[in-house]
């Protein structure tokens, strides 16, 4: 696998603050990447760095091999909405593929950001689900090898996210490279090849979602039964225990254990559920263990 | 190549044509001052005087529609930039940034080249003064190159990064600038100390310059100069800010 971005042990501090501590990644073609971490865990430090907007304070970054005109091959979504006043998004697209040698078709760059009927509106007239499409047509319009997105579907409607990761899946079928951060756990765990957690200002996870199961390895067991707690609450390897009237509610490293222990019990039980934890529980487990580690 | 023409084109679109803030403060403000000045209050003027009085303030009132073009549209626009985040994107693409600034400057100079022609045509059209059409170009062209130090101002002044202290600034520099160096009131009017100081202004030297071509006397080599060092000062101080704000990474929101 071609490797496009290459992270070797970057520290980033502000003042006597230290953000970032020996961050080490590479990331490859064709890969769809996500960053995720707590509020202010320093994911757009690390992004203005990858992007050379801010420098790191040593370590080394290589970006589509340092080539000199590398910008020519990355396309960025912010965080923050771009909303320039008197200018009309055809004119901010056009503008935009403008400074590139090979951009993306106008009208191609339409159709990926759903901006139809949206062309001739002026940019600061637009509503935010809107604002964050056009940032998105902006990000794609120089036809970019890397897309950087940052909290891209904050402030989109559901529909408009769902065909905003479709797209995201469609532009890595074109061999194209997405490193992205979200809160939105539950969409990256359905589009992300890799997972990479930032906590105490170094990558403590870095994995498929699958590995990251495995290490976490939690499940839920849900049932609904008039028998008693204490037949249930001391079985082994159950980590949190809860009962709400005659729901049962337990978090497992070991279903299979738990599931044995109660078929005495079947014929008393309905509605038994078993569901592996989300990305989103794993990411606080994970994070709750980092803090306990600290 | 494509690049630039089209910059200059959204850029002309969005500070020129589509700005009401631009007619209405840069130009409108000096037509008003010049017509209150020139034609409503001029019952203390002798006859004889009037026209060079006309012909005078016409002069001080294109300079003033320049400052106030060059300084306070530039730190305002420049400022708008980095808020909405037109900044940030253009520096995320492969766009030079001398081409950013550039395709900018060109735009605030065609605004005072407008406001200096529209307060040319008032003064002919209100007043009947008349001049050589050469001498006319002559003084549009002074006034809007000599202004160019004020451009580098606003550019300065924009890298407050901060409304509220880009509003200051702009009101600490422009109005006093106005006044001290004689564009609203004549200079002779004020003490002398303050005179001394006004006479080393870019907007004094600019107004000498043109009101030799005016009056057809030989133009100081000294505010040429001046104008130039000028530039200079706030071109140098304008990269040593940027400088140091690219070190402590301050342009990054």
């Amino acid at each position: 696998m071609t490797s496009i971005v290459t992270v070797e042990h970057l520290n980033k501090n502000y003042g006597k603050k230290e953000i970032l501590h020996n961050i080490n990644f590479t990331v490859n073609k064709s890969q769809i990447i996500a960053l995720i971490g707590e509020n202010g865990a320093g994911k757009t430090t690390l992004i203005n760095i990858l992007l050379d907007l801010i420098s790191s304070n040593s370590g080394t970054v290589n970006i589509l091999d340092n080539e000199k005109n590398f910008k020519e091959r990355i396309g960025v979504m912010m965080q923050q909405n771009i909303s320039i006043t008197r200018i009309t998004v055809k004119e901010i697209l056009k503008l935009t593929q403008s400074y590139y040698q090979s951009p993306l078709a106008y009208e191609k760059i339409i159709e990926l950001s759903d901006l139809y009927d949206l062309e001739d509106s002026k940019m600061d007239k637009l509503s935010g689900g809107q604002k964050r499409r056009l940032s998105f047509a902006l990000a794609i319009a120089g036809n970019p090898d890397l897309l950087f997105l940052d909290e891209p579907t904050a402030g989109m409607d559901s529909q408009s996210r769902t065909k905003f990761w479709q797209t995201i899946t469609d532009l890595k079928e074109q061999h194209k490279t997405v490193f992205v951060t979200s809160h939105y756990l539950e969409e990256l765990e359905t589009i992300a090849d890799r997972i990479m957690i930032l906590q105490n200002k170094s990558i403590s996870f870095d994995g498929s979602i699958a590995q990251l199961r495995v290490l976490e390895g939690e499940s839920m067991i849900e049932f609904d039964s008039k028998l008693l707690p204490n037949l249930f609450k001391d079985m082994p390897e159950i980590i949190d225990f809860k009962k709400v009237g005659d729901h049962y509610k337990f978090t497992t490293k070991n279903a299979e254990l738990i599931i044995g222990q109660l078929t005495p019990y079947l014929n008393a039980i309905n509605n038994l559920k078993v569901q592996q934890n989300s990305l989103d529980s794993l990411f606080v487990n994970f994070n709750k263990e980092g803090a306990t580690h600290e | 190549m494509n690049s630039f023409i089209y910059q200059i084109n959204i850029n002309f679109k969005r500070i020129i044509l589509r700005n009401k803030r631009f007619f209405l403060f840069d130009m409108m403000l000096p037509i008003i001052f010049y017509l209150l000045y020139s034609k409503v209050l001029v019952n203390g003027i002798p006859q004889a005087d009037l026209k060079t009085w006309q012909m005078n303030y016409l002069i001080s009132m294109i300079i003033y529609s320049c400052l106030l073009g060059s300084i306070i549209t530039v730190a305002n626009t420049l400022l708008e930039d980095k808020t909405s985040h037109f900044d940030i994107l253009s520096r995320l693409t492969p766009l030079p940034r001398w081409q950013y600034y550039l395709s900018r400057i060109l735009i605030f100079m065609l605004l005072n080249l407008i406001s200096a022609i529209v307060i040319c045509l008032v003064g002919i059209l209100v007043n009947h003064l008349t001049l050589p059409i050469a001498n006319w170009s002559l003084i549009i062209l002074i006034s809007v190159l000599g202004t160019t130090p004020l451009i580098f101002m606003g550019i300065l002044i924009s890298l407050a990064n901060n409304p509220a202290t880009v509003n200051l600034l702009n009101n600490i520099v422009v109005f006093p600038l106005a006044i001290i160096s004689g564009l609203w009131w004549p200079i002779t009017m004020m003490p002398k100390w303050l005179q001394s100081i006004g006479k080393l202004t870019p907007t004094f030297e600019i107004s000498n310059i043109d009101q030799s071509i005016l009056h057809g006397t030989i133009i100081n080599s000294h505010y040429i100069l001046g104008i130039i060092l000028w530039l200079m000062i706030i071109v140098v101080i304008t990269l040593l800010i940027t400088k140091y704000q690219k070190h402590k990474e301050l342009i990054i929101e």
